[in-house]
């Protein structure tokens, strides 16, 4: 399933959410939190693509934390850039969605 | 000193092309990358709660940023045209399980700018509020 900002793909229990867009921001929130549906028991977020993220896209964010723990899902995020892992840790989002490698998603393929 | 001068109507789509030119004035600081996310960071922002509590998302009122190059600094003032804001929260906001059952998702701006810049301040009145960001650069006092 594609949509404007976020390109999903599946793989057994794994749902891998890439995030196209370069700035998730206030503008690309609405899209982005529109995409918060049919989460896997393993979402995974990928941010390689991703270049700003803003506290009006950490809210969006929160979306699928907040529809992973209802669900008892995790919720990971992948290829974070290190200013961004700053900013997660600076706000806890990273005890919420911590960080994956890819390698890692590999037995699940 | 130089100024840049940019003026936004008070459309969020517009503080992306005050970000843009946060990015080139850092760079032509000579600030770190590291550094130059931070302000693009602390200035989106600080424009934003200017568009959204400041100016109410009228786009007829403008936001208005100027960045001021000093020897010592960059100074960045960003000022709406709203009603004035008796008070800015700039204490540590974190997601907790509290925040998340209750829906609270938003509110990180004011802490954001203030751990990223090296200092900051407000002053409001009647006719709008100022935010003033500063950040030294390397080896001057902050």
């Amino acid at each position: 399933m594609t949509n404007e900002v976020i390109k999903r793909e599946e793989f057994g229990d794994v749902a891998l959410l890439h995030i196209v867009t370069t700035s998730v921001d206030a503008i690309s929130a609405t899209a982005i939190e529109a995409a918060c549906i049919n989460m896997r028991p393993i979402t995974v977020l990928d941010f390689g693509d991703v270049a700003f993220i803003n506290s009006a896209g950490i809210s969006a964010l929160l979306k699928f934390v907040v529809s992973a723990r209802k669900s008892g899902y995790k919720l990971y995020a992948m290829n974070v850039s290190p200013h961004h892992q700053k900013i997660f840790k600076m706000v806890e989002m990273s005890r919420f969605m911590p960080t994956i490698e890819e390698r890692d998603l590999a037995a699940y393929r | 000193m130089e100024r840049v001068l940019v003026n936004i109507p008070s459309n969020p789509v517009f503080e992306r092309v005050v970000r843009a030119s946060a990015d080139e004035v850092g760079q032509a600081i000579g600030l770190a990358p590291d550094r130059i996310e931070d302000l693009k960071l602390a200035v989106s922002e600080a424009v934003n709660n200017a568009i959204d509590h400041g100016n109410h998302r009228q786009a007829a009122k403008l936001v208005e940023v100027i960045f001021v190059l000093d020897q010592d600094k960059l100074e960045v003032r960003i000022r709406d045209e709203g009603e004035g804001s008796e008070r800015v929260d700039f204490s540590r906001r974190v997601v907790d399980e509290h925040n998340l059952e209750a829906g609270m998702h938003r509110g990180f701006g004011m802490y954001l700018i203030s751990a990223l810049v090296d200092d900051c301040e407000v002053s409001s009145s009647q006719h709008g509020t100022v935010m003033t960001l500063r950040l030294y650069r390397e080896g001057y006092q902050r």
